[in-house]
Parts: C-alpha cells; sequence; structure tokens
C-alpha cells in the first residue's frame, strides 16, 4: 500500500434531480455538428473542466453506468428490430466524454476511464494521482453520471439526482505535511459511485487542499 | 524497477494460447461465418467455446495462479479491462422480458466481471477501465506504473469481453463488419471480426525464469474524430514514440509490431503509414487479428500474449489471409520468419481516437 499526497488546485460540481440546464454548450462547443453530437455525459463534462479552468493534459474520467441513454437506445432498436444509429453506437463506449473533451479542445494527452461500479470515484481518484506522480504533471480528476432514460424508475430505487457530476485538477504535493485523508462529506442522494470525489470536492470547498490518496 | 510478465493464460476462439499460437503460426484463422447476429446478413465472428463467461473468467485466474510463485491474491491487485463487462448477461434479460425491471445494475456495470473475481479470489483490490478497444491494453498501462512506483508488488490485468448483440449490430451500422474472415493489411480487405476472449496475465515486480519484460508503455489521443483514426498517423505514431521512450530503447531496437490490425480500411491505412513512417520497412508487422477476430476491450491482453509468445518462439509469424499487401512500404511477411526477437511493440487503438502502445522485450 502506498499514499500519495495530491494538492488540490481547482474542484467543481453539479447535479440535478432530472436535468442539468445551463451547461453553457454553445460558447464551450462552437461548432454546431460537433455540439448536436454530443452525449449528456459529454456536456456536463465539457462543464465541469471549464469550471476547473482545465483545457489541456492528462484526463482520468470516471462512470459506473457512463452512456447509458445510447446504450438504452441501442438496446431499444435491437429490440424493436430497427436499424441502429452509427452516432449512438460511437457514442456509447465509456470514453466518450472525455473523447469529446479532446476533440473540441485538440487534446492528445492520455485519457483512462475507470468504472468500478459504486467506488468509481475513488478509483478515478487513485488513477489519477498515478498519473499525476509518474508524470510530474496536472490531471483532470473528474467523475460524471447521467441516468436519466426513460423508465429509469424500474431499476433506480435510492439515486435521487439523475444528472451529477464532479471534477478536481490535482498535482502531487512536494510532500505531505498537512495532508488529510479523504473525509466522508457526501451529498445525500447522488449515485455512491461519485461520493469519494464529492467528498474530495467538498473538502477543497472548506478549504483543505492537500488530501492523501492510496495508489 | 523493471516490470515482468510472469504467467498468463487465454481462452479465444482459437482455444487456449497454446492452441492459438498453432493457429497463428499454421495460418488457421479461427473465425467462423454466422447467420444469426444480422437481419439478411452474413458476419464474421470470434466465437469462443463456452457456458459462461464467469466460468471462464474463474478457470483463467485459477490457472495463472496455480502456475505462479504466489499462493493466492491476498496481496494481488486485479485490473479489469472491458468494453461491454456484464451486458451480455443483461440485454438477453431485457431481450425477453423487455424491461430492465429484472436487470441487476451491479451485474450490469464494468466492474460486475471483476468484482466477480475479487470475491473469488479474494484480491487485496480491484478496479475495472473502459476505454472501449484499449481497456486492457490501458490496465497493463496502469499496471506497469504502479509496479515501479513501488504501489504494488502484483497486478493481475484481466481483459475480458463476451460477444453482445449490440456490438456486432453497432459495428454493422458503421459498416466495417467483414461477411467473410477479416484479411489484415490486404488491399481487398472488406473489414473487421467482432470477437470474444478472456485473457489473464500476472505482472510482478520480479523475474523468473519465465519472464518477458513489460519494458513500455505510451499513449496519446488522436483529438480528430469519434471514430475514424487521424489520417496524418500523428496519434498511432506518438503512441509508439512514448512506449519506445519509456522502454529506454531505440525505433531501430525494434523486431516486431503486433498491429491493431482489425482489417477496416481507415484503421489498416494510418496504422501502415505510422509503422511506415516510424519503422521504414525495418520491423516486421502483422495482426493476429486474423486469427483471433477484434476481441474488443480483451485485445490489449490477447495481444499482449500473442507478442510474449513470439519472443519465446524467436519466430515472427505469418500474416494469415494476406494475398496482395496494401502497403508495400511496411514488411508483412507471408511465411514464418525464425529470428532472434528482441523487443515486440504491440499496439491498440480505440473509438475516441484513443491509443496504447505497449513494448514486450527478453528481461537484460
Amino acid at each position: 500500500m502506498k499514499k500519495v499526497a495530491i494538492n488540490i488546485i481547482s474542484s467543481a460540481k453539479v447535479f440535478a434531480e432530472t436535468k442539468l440546464e445551463n451547461l453553457d454548450e454553445k460558447r464551450l462547443v462552437p461548432h454546431m455538428m460537433t455540439r448536436r453530437r454530443l452525449t449528456r455525459n459529454s456536456k456536463v463534462m465539457l462543464f465541469l473542466s471549464d469550471k476547473c479552468d482545465f483545457t489541456s493534459g492528462k484526463i482520468v474520467y470516471g462512470s459506473c453506468f457512463s452512456e447509458l441513454e445510447e446504450t438504452a437506445k441501442i438496446a431499444n432498436a435491437v429490440l424493436e428490430n430497427e436499424m441502429l444509429s452509427p452516432t449512438s453506437f460511437q457514442n456509447s463506449v465509456y470514453n466518450t466524454a472525455p473523447s469529446y473533451f479532446s476533440l473540441v479542445n485538440k487534446d492528445t494527452d492520455e485519457i483512462i476511464t475507470i468504472s468500478s461500479g459504486m467506488k468509481t470515484s475513488l478509483d478515478t481518484l487513485k488513477a489519477a494521482a498515478l498519473q499525476a506522480l509518474v508524470s510530474g504533471e496536472k490531471v483532470l480528476c473528474i467523475c460524471i453520471e447521467c441516468i436519466n432514460i426513460k423508465n429509469i424508475e424500474q431499476i433506480n430505487k435510492c439515486t435521487k439526482y439523475l444528472e451529477s457530476g464532479a471534477a478536481v485538477v490535482i498535482e502531487i504535493a512536494k510532500d505531505s505535511e498537512g495532508a488529510q485523508e479523504i473525509q466522508n462529506l457526501p451529498i445525500e442522494g447522488l449515485m455512491d459511485s461519485l461520493q469519494d470525489l464529492i467528498s474530495v470536492v467538498n473538502m477543497n470547498e472548506k478549504g483543505i487542499k492537500k488530501v492523501l490518496v492510496e495508489l | 524497477m523493471n516490470v515482468y510478465i510472469n504467467n498468463y493464460e487465454l481462452l479465444c476462439n482459437a482455444g487456449d494460447t497454446k492452441s492459438l499460437m498453432e493457429a497463428v503460426y499454421s495460418k488457421q484463422s479461427a473465425v467462423t461465418i454466422n447467420e444469426s447476429y444480422l437481419p439478411d446478413a452474413k458476419a464474421g465472428l470470434g466465437i469462443m467455446k463456452y457456458d459462461n463467461i464467469y466460468n471462464v473468467l474463474d478457470d483463467i485466474t485459477s490457472k495463472i495462479l496455480k502456475d505462479s510463485n504466489l499462493d493466492n491474491f491476498h496481496n494481488t491487485l486485479l485490473i479489469l479491462g472491458s468494453s461491454v463487462g456484464g451486458m451480455q448477461e443483461c440485454e438477453e434479460i431485457f431481450y425477453s422480458q423487455k424491461s430492465y425491471s429484472n436487470i441487476d445494475p451491479n451485474r450490469y456495470s464494468m466492474n460486475a466481471l471483476s468484482d466477480h473475481l475479487s470475491k473469488k479470489f479474494n484480491f487485496y483490490d480491484s478496479r475495472a477501465i473502459s476505454t472501449a478497444c484499449t481497456s486492457s491494453a490501458n490496465a497493463m498501462l496502469l499496471a506497469k506504473r504502479l509496479i515501479e512506483v513501488e504501489a504494488y508488488d502484483n497486478v493481475l490485468v484481466v481483459g475480458a469481453d463476451g460477444i453482445c448483440s449490440s456490438t456486432v449490430l453497432g459495428f454493422h451500422s458503421l459498416s466495417v463488419l467483414s461477411d467473410k474472415r477479416c484479411t489484415p493489411f490486404d488491399k481487398n480487405r472488406n473489414g473487421m471480426n467482432v470477437a470474444e476472449a478472456v485473457a489473464g496475465i500476472l505482472i510482478q515486480n520480479v523475474k523468473t525464469d519465465n519472464s518477458i519484460e513489460l519494458k513500455g508503455v505510451g499513449a496519446s489521443s488522436d483529438a480528430y474524430h469519434m471514430t475514424n483514426p487521424d489520417p496524418s498517423a500523428s496519434g498511432a505514431k506518438n503512441s509508439m514514440r512514448n512506449a519506445i521512450k519509456d522502454a529506454g530503447i531505440e525505433i531501430e531496437d525494434i523486431d516486431y509490431v503486433n498491429a491493431h490490425g482489425t482489417a477496416t480500411i481507415a484503421n489498416d491505412n494510418v496504422e501502415s503509414k505510422a509503422v511506415e513512417e516510424l519503422f521504414g520497412n525495418k520491423a516486421y508487422v502483422n495482426s493476429t487479428k486474423a486469427i483471433t477476430g477484434h476481441t474488443l476491450g480483451a485485445a490489449g491482453a490477447v495481444e499482449a500474449i500473442v507478442s510474449c509468445e513470439v519472443i519465446k518462439h524467436s519466430i515472427i509469424p505469418p500474416q494469415t489471409g494476406l494475398v496482395e499487401l496494401d502497403n508495400e512500404n511496411i514488411n508483412v511477411p507471408k511465411e514464418s520468419i525464425k529470428m532472434d526477437i528482441k523487443n515486440v511493440v504491440s499496439n491498440s487503438f480505440a473509438f475516441g481516437g484513443n491509443n496504447t502502445s505497449l513494448v514486450f522485450g527478453v528481461c537484460k
């Protein structure tokens, strides 16, 4: 087991019960054809990364269910013997959101996507800390869940906020002096897969800017 | 800190590792022509013989543990690379019941497979990576870095993807599926074969008699298009350059490139250009997807095993299915070549322009 201390450079979070509004897509993605193809996760990703003032560099993205809307469109098309949309298929992969970020921002750096169930955001933080340690660079660590699909109530029993996300830009701290363990500062009603990163965002908002992460 | 690949096993359409390498060297494609997935159309698919992917995961993991220097996996990190996770089981439920009600979200998500293994074998910790067709290559990238910074001594990487209706129909919607056995780098290639596999690789910080070194890892993003590779090939070249630099060797030291080589027009054009511009015709190149098909998120791990086997056999594999080479400036052999093989690059490229390259070599 190895722990490293990370500095939180910037952070942001958003959540809504049904749909996040005012994600500033027109400013963030001026190219109309690209904007029209963005998934919900991609729009939230572009919004949060902008809030964190991150435009280029290594990205570690996490999502438990990722592009659920596109996957549901495909599954329903198969069920109804309809033609599949090529755009839905290409947008159904788990690295869709950070890939659109790379397209929009011409970022050619590494992208890693974590999907570890309810500990997704903790594992995303771990991978981001590793990337920061190995590269010596700032890394965007971002987790998003958008599960507002038709009939979601058939399986969703406990998540109040169907669209949510959190992001931090981190770097490796020069030392671990004053660094704190990740506190338990969740927001009730968010999916558990986000709560570890939400806690780190909340720590940053409270002024705690140095955090210990086990790799 | 050097990083070693000490044990591995896989199951794919050609069988286990030994059967796969026999097929590779005898140019026997294990792709079959299937008529059940597509309405009124045939598709070449790489289908493995199995009842349940969870049982395959158990068998592969048990064999690796038995052959390893470990008594258990209690101090080992598990990293899964998969593009569909538990979707295979869940889409069957949805198609039969026309409702999500009886789908367990924990059996749908990507980590369904890693959670199963983690519980069964008591791994120290587990995580799952999903970057489409680079998933298990990126799992290996993280494994190497975690061992190098001395966070772990042992990491088991598992690449696993089962065939789903949605993936076969999805690639069909992009018009990149071949109705025949795929023929990478051939002038008349007409697309890819979707396939499935489970591949496990034990990566450690100690060298054994059987070790192959994982010398370098590199990655990049095209930042060009969601499905089409950048025609300038800069993303593919950058990932290979980064991996070779990480390995501490020169481009001239690479003997063989195990290409991503899906046999789509776009991929093979761009990858050929990247290989030509980096290596000229000095390194041999081929794609073993002509045997296995494209095993998607498992491909990085499957082809890592092939790369290790090529080094151990000291035989460059022939390109199965090749009749007329499309890009004559790269060196794609039609027959096996016996030679001393010191270093191999294995490429994995994915939707979103996600590129990962791995360098394997004989131990110093």
